[in-house]
Formats: structure tokens, C-alpha cells, sequence
């Protein structure tokens, strides 16, 4: 409802930014604030130094690395991500996905960066970001080091990103000719909250599938990866995928018993390889 | 987008009545302000020195209170003052209480005394300079408590293990038999009995947009308190609050202007508003409260949650249904406050739509550690329509028969009206099948069997739905005497006064207190026919202010009641302002009054247009240039006019009598299609078709049947306040408990035809609750679909993805439910 | 400039006129139209940022001033509901909104112009599916959003 007191700085640069990190015991990086400020204004918790990364263009670009990767300053806002024409042509599901987030308004002022660093197990770009197989960069006093998706995501609010660090840039592979991505789920209400979600990506005959929802971070499907073994049938997807919700132990709360999330997580599953492996076929997204 | 059939109506008096602005789309005076920003709700109003309040609540459902320490709170710099139960406890009396024994033992003070009986509860109140200074303030107060074990379940409260009023002794708020015609009988000769073990409705609400909210201050001289606020039945609060705060009705000023929405949610603000009623005295500053969105979520003000049992049908072979009997178990929440008058007021729809003559219903209502219920839209009769469509899709699925055939089967018939149900309410006018023939028209019912097959094909179950119900409005509160005989309420009021000022302008005052229904337009455009002007000529103040004095008792917006009461009491002060202006202009010109007529803002000869007083010069005669008048005649251009709906007495011991004068229908219809693997429902066609008799404002009736629709979907599909075994609510915000946003709403066919009313002063019926038509009509679509997926019964109005999984998965485990016997 | 402070000195542009006040650190942009500047078309209705009664433009975006301080907004140039029509005289889109009896209570009515506004603004002609994508974010218990979208659609079908 209404924030504790606060200490708020704005600083210039990105270097100031991890000053002020790594300075303050307490202190936040404020992105878009979609999350933060909803966090703070519910006491669940309560920053002592929040660090406004609003000035910061050198986060704002989009573009493309040396080696064709898509590079997302992490203050890219989803709405941007949404408009973007070289995301467009790079890894359009990104995109797609990013226009179901939330509202209009939402997306004007959220962040992937902040997405991606709140890591709530509903949040959208998380697992989509694991099925891509992106890198993350993350900048400290002492240099920049980038981890890969499955070693980025630790836990609920909970990624690699430590005290007095700052993560800058997401990096996507570039979609390869005959490949496709797709992500299958069911909300709350159209484009609201995810109960339970998988999206996959199918290139050169294989797929990643990742899971949301069902733990704290993304859960890679690796035994159903394994099973498929380039054969996208749908009573091949559906018999790899069999068994897939046993494995799992997700929550239950008042949108989804455990039982009935395991079972939405298999059928998302199968819906995603499915309808990606289509896209492959179709060598378009 | 929607597709309207012109209005047709079943009778023939109807139109001859209002000829001009009634009947018309009138642009809404209320919009300029609005569309601006302009519009003043009760948190925009502010006060010099004023103070911010925020509640301390119990984060437990039930727990002894130990003890309560605001000394921290105190010492914090900018905070003016704490108020906490024990004093709550010295300087009020606790609020009176409807029910009888052992309900009527209750203490329900405006704080929590000594025990906290729900999760929210609030405990103490904390006054500082700013919102933020009031909230960290909050933190600061110490509560002790000791945990007490919970009861979150009807059925389990029922057996009072574990007892929320130590007073009362018991969880049983109330219980009564009631019994018209002879359903055993029935049920004997009946050639089958469909036998339904258990229903469940759930609890939901309206959730307001903007939620409740004062700004009191407190005149220490004269000792009254003015109430700024959103309270939607100032009357009933004066009520409850005057004896409280041993303080006389009249020192109560209640103000109000626009309002965000309430639709029974801003009823029960009586408690809260004592504790700033307090404080305001205690502080001697104006002081400031607005609930937030979790607050009003856990503790304002739950819908009617509502268990039935032991349902036997009785039918007879040709598919006439003959009678019902069914035990309801309501489950009130903590505190039982205006509901007890639940257990009363379904009976003002005990058939529901059908002829049958033969209904028992064994009603008890119970205590359990959740939120307090209060009215929300449809209140009572929306739960009880539900079980009587619930009933007959369950009848004609289990026994074969087509649920449109039994429906027209058992339909009143448009002939039989007015209708006198087996417990003495008249149903005044209406045409159910006619209504059904077009919401199954607009719903293209005869292309259904295609479309499901179709469906089939990609994967989705597809059914189609009807919801019939009642919207009854225009309440006798004699009725809250078959709950308690010893109460003193019966009938019903409502006020306006209509006047000239000085110069004659137009001036209404109502003693309604409008949240977006358009009481202004729609009064300035009775007032306008009446006496002669265009609506823009007629100012319609905002609001509700006591001090306009024209308000009663019962005034106020709720009920479906404001066509009939609310625009009842105008056109009487305008009926008797234009009769009077008709004798003063008679008298100006020297001609008998039937040479005059009031037009175009004038009083005139009808013979001789040119020889016309215009409105100024009647105002000025009266207010600054009376002296010629002859002294037998004393005009004001002034009218209060109470309209008092005639209802008779109530018969406590048969339990009969009208209970409500209007009844409105709106019957619905729907598709919907199910996904096989996920259970996720979608409502792919949609209408539904409203008789309201003559419609003042036809862009009003149907914004309203927009609304209500809306939130019958939302209930139905998404909306639920669901509780864990602690008596922790689990959808205490809008991400967890969904609201439907514009992507979720399919495209809503209407249509209407008007059966005016007979006893209604303009043949207009009270609508806007709706009665929840699209509850009944998504779970009868819901069943539909299922059936050929084993036959699932639809056992609760909340149906959400998971629940319409279970039905998918284990059809079984709800058809155990249903037993048919048959001879 | 870089030190963290618990209050702040903003400059803000709101309906062309720049206000310069000391703000708390913590106080949300909605709060602080409505109560510091007396700007109190913009409303609350939730605690979660999901109703979008408050919705205003910052720099030509819709965004919710409940999940944004104050300070935040330091050198922005905002519109609030205030702001949309000149001198009284109302825009296309207020004038369909009445038309088309687009509102009920009239609480979420600033928030549905704001967004509505905002779309118009990029997106002339919206068909009913892309307003009801743009008014996803604004929550209305009254109206079931069919008069809404309606009066929308009416006044890109008018420009």
C-alpha cells in the first residue's frame, strides 16, 4: 500500500550504479518497478537504498553482437522488446511472448532485466529465456562475466546476480533457419498470470523444453528432450512427454492443486514441442 | 459489441404513459464532470489539520486478544492519536443486533473487544499527518495474541466446537422452517424424485472500484459529526450508529457525492465509520480513512455463501415439476450484522421463475472466522435462483428431457400475471418463454448440434446454457419480521423534493445515493416531462446530504428499487410543484387552471402561447413579489415527497405477504466451449434479454445488464474468496482473486421487450442487480458440455479451470450427488 | 546528484505546467498528483498495480503512477485526465465516451481515457480486439467494458 522510508539515488553512469550496489548493504536496483515497488508497498520487503537505473542508456540498446547474438540491454523495456524490428527478425517469440505480459501499461515501464532478475516462477521471460539457451552478462567493480541460462536462475527472487552487481545484457541466440519456438500455458484470465507454462525450441532435430511454475526456477525437460530424438509426431511428442508431470513437485494454491499443475505442465509441454516443431517445419515463427 | 432487438411490448398501456424524455437514451448529466476528472469522490474531499487513519488488524482468524500496546506508535512524530477496543468498549454501546436468539446475543462493537473472530479484523486505529506516517505508525502497534482453533466451513460451525460468540453460546445465527403448499404430498405422488445431496454457492463480491471511505469531522459545538463518505444506505448506517455512539439520529450528517461503484459492498461501513466518529471527538480534527484494496477484500464485505442439502424434486411424468424442499446452511462470516436478513429475503423469489406450489426450505444461518457477509448484487434471491436453475437442468438431464421444453413447461406463464407465488409475493408483469425464445434466437440455438460437433473436432467440448432469473425489486422491510417479530421495520421509503428557486431554476434533491446508475439524468428526465423543461434545465444535486432533508429511513441505493422508489418520491414533489405552479399562473392570468399548461420552461394559456410566465417570473412572485397573492393561497414551489410503495402487512405466521412489489427478468444464454485436456472454459456466444417494464433511460437499463453480466461471469469463472484451514483469505488482491479485464469478456448480445409494471408510478421496474443470470446460465452451459464427457453435475457456482478438471476426470464423484427415484 | 537521499527535489511537467517540490523518496507518483498537486482526476483503486485507475502519461506512455515514485518522475513531462481536454471543451474520445454511456460510476473513466488516448495516439483506426488489448490493463466493475470499447472504436472510426 505504502512504502517504508527509503534512500533513493539516481545515478548517471553504470559504473556508479555498481558503486552504489556495492556500497549499500541494503540497496536495490530499481528497473521498471513493476514488481519492486508492488513488493515494497506490501512490506514484504523493504530496501534500504534504492539505486533508479532510469538514466542509464548504455542499458536501453538493442543489437546484435559480433557473432550474431541479440543483445537486450536489461532496461529494455518489454514494450520496446515488443516493437522492436530486429527482435523481430532475430527471435520473434520473444516478442510474442512479451506482448502477453500483463497490459499495455505494464510493458511500457517493465523491464527484461527485471523480469528475468525477479525471477518469480510465473514471471514469462525466465523459462523462455532457458528454452532459448541466452546468456546473461553481469558487471561487478572487478569486470563482467556471463553465465549461461541454466546456471543463471538459483531460486524464487534468487539468480546469479550477487550484492554490488549489476546484470546488463541478455543475449539470444538468432533463430536458425528451420527452427521454431512456441510457448503453451494457461493464466489467469487472458494475459494474466501463468499457472503453468513450457515452451520449447526445436533446431537441428533436437528441442529444449523449459518448464515455469512448477519450482523455483525453470526446470529443463531433459528426459522428454532425450525421448524425442528428432521425432516430432504428435504420438511421439505426447509419449515423451508421458510421466513428465510425475517428476515434478510443484505448489498448490488456490488457482491449481499439485496434481492438476503436474498434469497442466505435461499437456503445455506437449502443446509447445508440438506446435514449435510445426513452426520448424514451416521455417517460419 | 452488441446487437439490441427493438423494444417490443407485451402489453398494450404501456407507452401511452410518458410521452418525451422518459423512454430516451438522454445523454448523462453526470458525464462532463466525470470524463474531466472532475467528479468529486470522497477521498478527493480534504480538510485543513486533517488526519489519516489506519487500521491495525488481526492477522489471525480467531485468537483471544492479550493485550495491545500503542505506546511506540504514540511516540512517533507526526501521529496525532490511537483508538483500540477497550475504549471502543467505554464510549459506545455495541450495535444492535437483527436476529433473534441466539444470534441476538451477539456483541459486535466497532473494534474487536477482547477476541478477534477473522482474519483482518480490525483492532485498533492510528491517526497521523500523512497516509505513510499513518501506515508505519500501524507497525508500531504491539498486539498480543493467543490463538484460538478455527472454523472455516458452514457444516463444521454447525456443530459448535469451536464458537466465535461466547455470548451466543452457539454459531447459529438463525433458524426457520419455511413451508408453503404440502411438498411431501408432492413428493408422494410425484412419479419421480430427483434427489440432489449437496449445492454449493460461493463466496464473491462486487469489489467496487474504488473501495470504502470517510472523512468525518466533528463540531464540538454543536456535537454533530458530518460523514463524507461512500456509505450507499446513509439511513440504515444512522441506524446503527446513532445508539452506538449515544448520540441523537439527527446529529449524523451523512454527505455524499460520487461514488466509485458499491453494489451492496458500501452497506456495512457502520463500524469502521464509529472508530472515526471517535476519533474525530477524541482528536478534534477532521480524520480520514480509505480502505485499501486487501482490506475491503478481507474484512468489508463478503456475498452470500450458501450450502443446500437434501434436495427432492418432485416431477411429474410429463415433466411438471410440483415442488422442491431443500435444507440451506448460509454462512454468514464472522459477524452477522445486515444478513440475517438473508435468511429472509430469497423467499421474495421462492419459485424462482416456475409455477410449482409445494417448497419447503429449512434455513439456518451460521458464524464461521471469515469475513463478515453483506449484500452484494443479487443478494439472497441470486442464491437461491441458482439452486432453482440448478435444479431444473439437473431434473431434465437426469431424467431426458430437453432443459428449453421443461423450462416453457414450467415457466408463470405471461397470462398468469400478475402471479401470486405459494408464499403471497405477486410477480407484477413478464413473459419468461417469449424473454427465452430470444436469447435463444440471438444465441442461434437451432445451429447448436453443428457447432458441436465441430468443436469436437479441435479438441473442445461445446454446450449451450440458460440462466432465467428475477431481479425483485422495491423491498418491504416488513419482511425482516418473519426473521425477528420483535423488529420494528416494515415497508419502505424514499424522498426527493423538487423546487423553483429564486429565479426559478430547477432544483431536485434526492435521497438516493446514486454509484453510477445516472439518478440524475434519469430524474431530470421524469422531472422534465412533468413539468414542462428539457433535462439540461433540471439540476439534479449530487449526492445524498442529510442535511437536504430529503431522505427516510430506508433511503438509499440497493434493491433494485430507485425506478420505483427513488423516481417515485420525484415525480410525486414534481406532480405536486407542477400542480401548483398550474394555480399560480391561473391566478396570475385570471382563468380556470385547466386553461394553463406548463412547455418550454413556461407556464402558459394553452389557447395563447404568447401569454406565458416563464419559469423566473414564477420563482420571483413567490420568493421576492408576493404581495398580491390572495392570502388563501400560500405557495412554496417546494416539494418533499416521500413515496411509501403499499405493500400490506406481512403475515409472520404463514410466513406470507409481499415481499417486493417489482420483478424484474432478464433470462440468459450462452456457449461455451471446454478444453478436453486443460478444462479451461470459454464462452464463445453470449446473450441475454432483460424485461424491465417501461425503461426510463434504455442506454442505462442496458449498461446496467452489461454490468451485472460481467460480474456474474467473473463469479462464475474467476472470482472466488477462498480460504485455507487457518482462516487465511487467499485472494485478498486482484492478481489472485481475477476480476474479468476486457480480453476476458465475450461479446454480449442484448435484447429486451418491457412488460410494464402495473404498481409501478411510472410501469418501470427496479433493475440493475441482475440476479445473477449469467451465474446459472455459464453452469448450465458448463453441464451441457460435459455430458457427453460423463456426465459431470455442476455442484458449485465457482468453476473455475481446476474444478472443471476434476468434473473432466472423475464425472462420478459428482453424479454420487444425484439420486432419481422413480415409481 | 549520485548520493542517496531520503527526499528529493523533482521537477515535473504536468498538463504544460512544471511544478518544483521536495518529495519523500518513497512517495508513489499517484499520491503525489492527488495530494501534493491537488490532481485528483487520477485515481487508486487497488494495491498490486493491476486495476489501472491510475493511469497518466509519462512522456507519451501509458504507465501506472501506482508503481512509480515520484521521484522517478523528476524531469518528465506527465498528462493526467486534467490535462485532456482544452479550456472545458471535451476531445473526440470524451465526447464518445458519453455518447456511447461508456461509463457508469465513472471511477476507472480516467485511466480508460488515458490508455484509450494513448492508443489513438499510435494506432488511429483500433479494431474492438486492439482496444480491448489496450484497456487490458484498466479494470472496470461496472460497465463489462462493452460501451467502452464501443465508444473507442467510435472515435478512431470519427478521426
Amino acid at each position: 500500500m505504502l512504502l517504508r522510508e527509503v534512500e533513493y539515488a539516481c545515478p548517471d553512469t553504470v559504473e556508479e550504479a555498481i558503486d552504489l550496489l556495492a556500497a549499500n548493504d541494503g540497496a536495490r536496483a530499481l528497473a521498471g518497478g513493476q514488481t519492486l515497488i508492488n513488493v515494497m508497498k506490501a512490506r514484504a520487503a523493504a530496501p534500504e537504498v534504492l539505486v533508479d537505473l532510469g538514466r542509464l542508456a548504455e542499458l536501453r540498446t538493442i543489437g546484435f553482437s559480433s557473432d550474431g547474438m541479440l543483445e537486450l540491454g536489461t532496461m529494455v523495456t518489454t514494450a520496446q522488446l515488443v516493437a522492436s524490428s530486429e527482435v523481430d527478425v532475430a527471435r520473434p517469440v520473444l516478442a510474442e511472448v512479451g506482448a502477453t505480459i500483463a497490459d499495455q501499461q505494464v510493458r511500457n515501464r517493465g523491464t527484461i532485466g527485471g523480469n528475468v532478475c525477479v525471477n518469480d516462477p510465473t514471471n514469462h521471460f525466465p523459462p523462455l529465456l532457458v528454452a532459448l539457451a541466452a546468456t546473461f552478462t553481469i558487471r561487478s567493480a572487478s569486470g563482467e562475466r556471463v553465465v549461461p541460462a541454466d546456471e543463471f536462475f538459483l531460486g524464487v527472487y534468487l539468480t546469479a546476480v550477487g550484492p554490488g552487481e549489476l546484470l546488463t545484457k541478455v543475449s539470444v541466440p538468432t533463430r536458425k533457419p528451420d527452427s521454431g519456438d512456441a510457448i503453451a500455458g494457461v493464466t489467469i484470465g487472458r494475459h494474466g498470470t501463468y499457472i503453468a507454462n513450457a515452451t520449447a525450441s526445436v533446431a537441428d532435430g533436437g528441442v529444449r523444453v523449459a518448464l515455469g511454475c512448477v519450482d523455483a526456477v525453470p526446470v529443463r525437460a531433459t528426459a522428454m528432450e532425450a525421448a524425442l530424438d528428432g521425432d516430432f509426431s504428435e504420438s511421439a511428442v505426447r509419449a515423451a512427454a508421458e510421466g513428465l508431470g510425475a517428476t515434478l513437485d510443484p505448489p498448490s494454491d488456490v488457482h491449481a492443486s499439485a496434481d492438476y499443475r503436474r498434469h497442466l505442465a505435461e499437456v503445455s509441454a506437449v502443446r509447445a514441442v508440438l506446435q514449435a516443431a510445426e513452426r520448424a517445419k514451416a521455417g517460419v515463427t | 459489441m452488441t446487437t439490441t432487438t427493438a423494444p417490443t411490448t407485451a402489453t398494450e398501456q404501456a407507452t401511452t404513459l410518458q410521452k418525451g424524455y422518459v423512454g430516451q437514451s438522454v445523454p448523462r448529466k453526470e458525464d462532463r464532470r466525470l470524463v474531466q476528472g472532475q467528479g468529486t469522490f470522497f477521498d478527493d474531499v480534504r480538510r485543513h489539520g486533517m488526519g489519516y487513519v489506519h487500521f491495525v488488524r488481526s492477522p489471525y482468524a480467531h485468537a483471544r486478544i492479550v493485550s495491545i500496546d500503542v505506546s511506540e506508535a504514540l511516540a512517533l512524530e507526526g501521529v496525532y492519536g490511537t483508538i483500540t477496543g477497550d475504549e471502543v468498549a467505554i464510549h459506545t454501546d455495541p450495535f444492535f443486533e437483527m436476529s433473534v436468539e441466539p444470534g441476538s446475543r451477539i456483541k459486535d462493537y466497532a473494534l474487536a473487544v477482547g477476541k478477534v473472530r477473522h482474519m483482518g479484523e480490525p483492532v485498533a486505529a492510528v491517526c497521523a499527518a500523512t497516509r505513510e506516517l499513518a501506515r508505519d505508525a500501524a507497525d508500531l502497534v504491539q498486539v498480543e495474541y493467543e490463538p484460538l482453533d478455527v472454523v472455516v466451513d458452514g457444516e463444521e460451525a454447525l456443530k459448535d466446537e469451536v464458537v466465535l460468540h461466547d455470548d451466543a453460546g452457539s454459531n447459529v445465527v438463525w433458524q426457520g422452517v419455511f413451508d408453503w403448499g404440502d411438498v411431501d404430498q408432492a413428493l408422494a405422488e410425484a412419479d419421480h424424485v430427483v434427489k440432489i445431496k449437496k449445492l454449493h454457492f460461493h463466496r464473491f463480491s462486487s469489489t467496487p472500484l474504488e473501495c470504502a471511505g470517510a472523512l468525518v469531522e466533528y463540531d464540538k459545538g454543536t456535537g454533530e459529526w458530518t460523514i463524507h463518505c461512500n456509505h450507499q444506505m446513509p439511513g440504515v448506517g444512522a441506524i446503527w450508529m446513532a445508539p452506538a455512539l449515544r448520540t441523537g439520529i439527527d446529529r449524523l450528517r451523512f454527505v455524499t457525492q460520487d461514488i466509485g461503484g458499491a453494489f451492496g459492498n458500501k452497506i456495512c461501513l457502520h463500524p469502521q465509520f464509529v472508530v472515526l466518529c471517535l476519533l474525530a471527538r477524541k482528536l478534534g480534527r477532521p480524520v480520514q480513512w480509505t480502505e485499501w484494496r486487501t482490506d475491503q477484500h478481507t474484512a468489508n464485505a463478503h456475498g452470500n455463501e450458501r450450502t443446500f442439502l437434501d434436495v427432492e424434486v418432485a416431477v411429474r411424468s410429463d415433466g411438471t415439476m410440483t415442488g422442491f424442499k431443500v435444507k440451506a446452511l448460509d454462512d454468514c462470516g464472522a459477524f452477522p450484522r445486515y444478513e440475517p436478513l438473508g435468511c429472509i429475503i430469497w423467499a421474495q423469489v421462492t419459485p424462482g421463475c416456475y409455477a410449482w406450489r409445494n417448497i419447503r426450505v429449512d434455513f439456518t444461518q451460521v458464524c464461521t472466522n471469515k469475513s463478515p457477509v453483506s449484500p452484494n448484487r443479487g443478494y439472497s434471491r441470486m442464491q437461491h435462483l441458482w439452486l432453482t436453475e440448478r435444479i431444473v437442468d439437473i431434473v431434465a438431464a437426469e431424467l431426458g428431457l430437453d432443459p428449453v421444453e421443461v423450462r416453457k413447461k414450467n415457466y408463470v406463464k405471461a397470462e398468469q400475471m400478475p402471479y401470486e407465488t405459494p408464499n403471497g409475493c405477486v410477480y407484477d408483469s413478464g413473459d419468461y418463454a417469449r424473454c427465452l425464445d430470444l436469447a435463444l434466437e440471438l444465441i442461434g440455438h437451432d445451429t447448436i448440434e453443428e457447432r458441436r460437433a465441430e468443436a469436437k473436432g479441435r479438441g473442445k467440448l461445446l454446450g449451450l446454457g440458460i440462466g432465467s432469473t428475477l431481479d425483485s425489486g422495491t423491498n418491504n422491510f416488513g419482511q425482516s419480521q418473519l426473521l425477528n417479530p420483535e423488529l420494528q421495520f416494515s415497508g419502505n421509503n424514499e424522498a426527493a423534493t423538487v423546487k423553483l428557486d429564486i429565479f426559478g431554476e430547477v432544483v431536485v434533491t434526492l435521497g438516493t445515493v446514486p454509484q453510477g446508475q445516472g439518478h440524475e439524468t434519469t430524474a431530470a428526465q421524469v422531472v422534465a416531462d412533468i413539468i414542462g423543461c428539457t433535462p439540461d434545465q433540471v439540476n439534479v444535486r449530487r449526492g445524498h446530504d442529510t442535511w437536504f432533508n430529503s431522505s427516510a429511513g430506508f433511503s438509499g441505493t440497493y434493491a433494485s428499487q430507485f425506478a420505483f422508489t427513488g423516481l417515485g418520491a420525484v415525480k410525486g414533489a414534481a406532480e405536486l410543484l407542477r400542480d401548483e405552479m398550474i394555480k399560480l399562473a391561473s391566478i396570475v392570468f385570471g382563468v380556470p387552471e385547466d386553461a394553463v399548461e406548463l412547455a418550454d420552461a413556461q407556464a402558459r394559456l394553452k389557447e395563447n402561447h404568447e401569454a406565458a410566465i416563464p419559469f423566473m417570473g414564477l420563482g420571483a412572485i413567490v420568493n421576492a413579489n408576493n404581495a398580491f397573492l390572495p392570502p388563501d393561497f400560500n405557495p412554496t414551489l417546494n416539494h418533499r415527497y416521500v413515496c411509501r410503495p403499499i405493500f400490506g402487512v406481512v403475515d409472520k405466521e404463514a410466513k406470507k405477504g409481499k415481499l417486493t412489489l417489482t420483478y424484474a427478468t432478464q433470462i440468459h444464454a450462452c456457449v461455451v466451449e471446454i478444453d478436453e485436456e486443460t478444462g479451461e472454459v470459454e464462452i464463445v456466444d453470449y446473450a441475454a434479454v432483460d424485461d424491465c417494464g417501461i425503461r426510463i433511460n434504455p442506454q442505462i437499463v442496458e449498461g446496467q445488464v452489461h454490468g451485472a453480466t460481467a460480474h456474474a461471469i467473473g463469479a462464475v469463472l474467476h472470482e472466488t474468496f477462498a480460504y485455507d484451514e487457518d482462516g487465511t483469505l487467499l485472494t485478498s488482491n486482484f492478481y489472485d482473486y481475477h476480476v474479468p479485464h476486457a480480453l476476458d469478456m465475450p461479446t454480449l448480445k442484448t435484447g429486451a421487450i418491457e412488460s410494464p409494471s402495473p404498481v409501478a408510478p411510472l410501469g418501470a421496474k427496479g433493475m440493475g442487480e441482475g440476479g445473477g443470470g449469467g451465474i446459472h446460465c455459464v453452469c448450465s452451459a458448463i453441464q451441457d458440455a460435459l455430458r457427453p464427457a460423463g456426465g459431470a453435475i455442476v455442484y458449485d457456482s465457482h468453476n473455475p479451470n481446476h474444478r472443471v478438471w476434476e468434473m473432466l476426470r472423475d464425472p462420478e464423484a459428482t453424479r454420487a450427488n444425484v439420486e432419481v427415484v422413480s415409481k | 546528484m549520485s548520493e542517496p537521499t531520503s527526499s528529493r527535489a523533482v521537477s515535473v511537467e504536468v498538463n504544460g505546467e512544471t511544478y518544483e517540490l521536495e518529495v519523500p523518496a518513497r512517495r508513489l507518483l499517484v499520491h503525489f498528483l492527488r495530494d501534493d498537486l491537488g490532481l485528483t482526476g487520477t485515481h487508486v483503486g487497488c494495491d498490486t498495480g493491476n486495476c489501472g485507475a491510475c493511469t497518466v502519461h509519462l512522456d507519451g506512455l501509458a504507465i501506472k503512477s501506482c508503481m512509480m515514485l515520484a521521484v522517478q518522475a523528476d524531469g518528465a513531462r506527465l498528462t493526467t485526465v486534467e490535462g485532456l481536454a482544452a479550456d472545458g471543451e471535451l476531445t473526440a474520445l470524451q465526447q464518445s465516451f458519453s455518447d456511447h454511456h461508456a461509463l457508469q460510476c465513472g471511477y476507472c473513466t480516467p485511466g480508460m481515457l488515458m490508455s484509450a488516448t494513448a492508443l489513438l495516439a499510435q494506432n488511429p483506426h483500433p479494431s474492438e480486439d486492439e482496444v480491448r488489448v489496450a484497456l487490458q490493463g484498466n479494470i472496470c466493475r461496472c460497465t463489462g467494458y462493452v460501451n467502452i470499447v464501443d465508444a473507442v472504436v467510435a472515435a478512431g472510426e470519427t478521426r
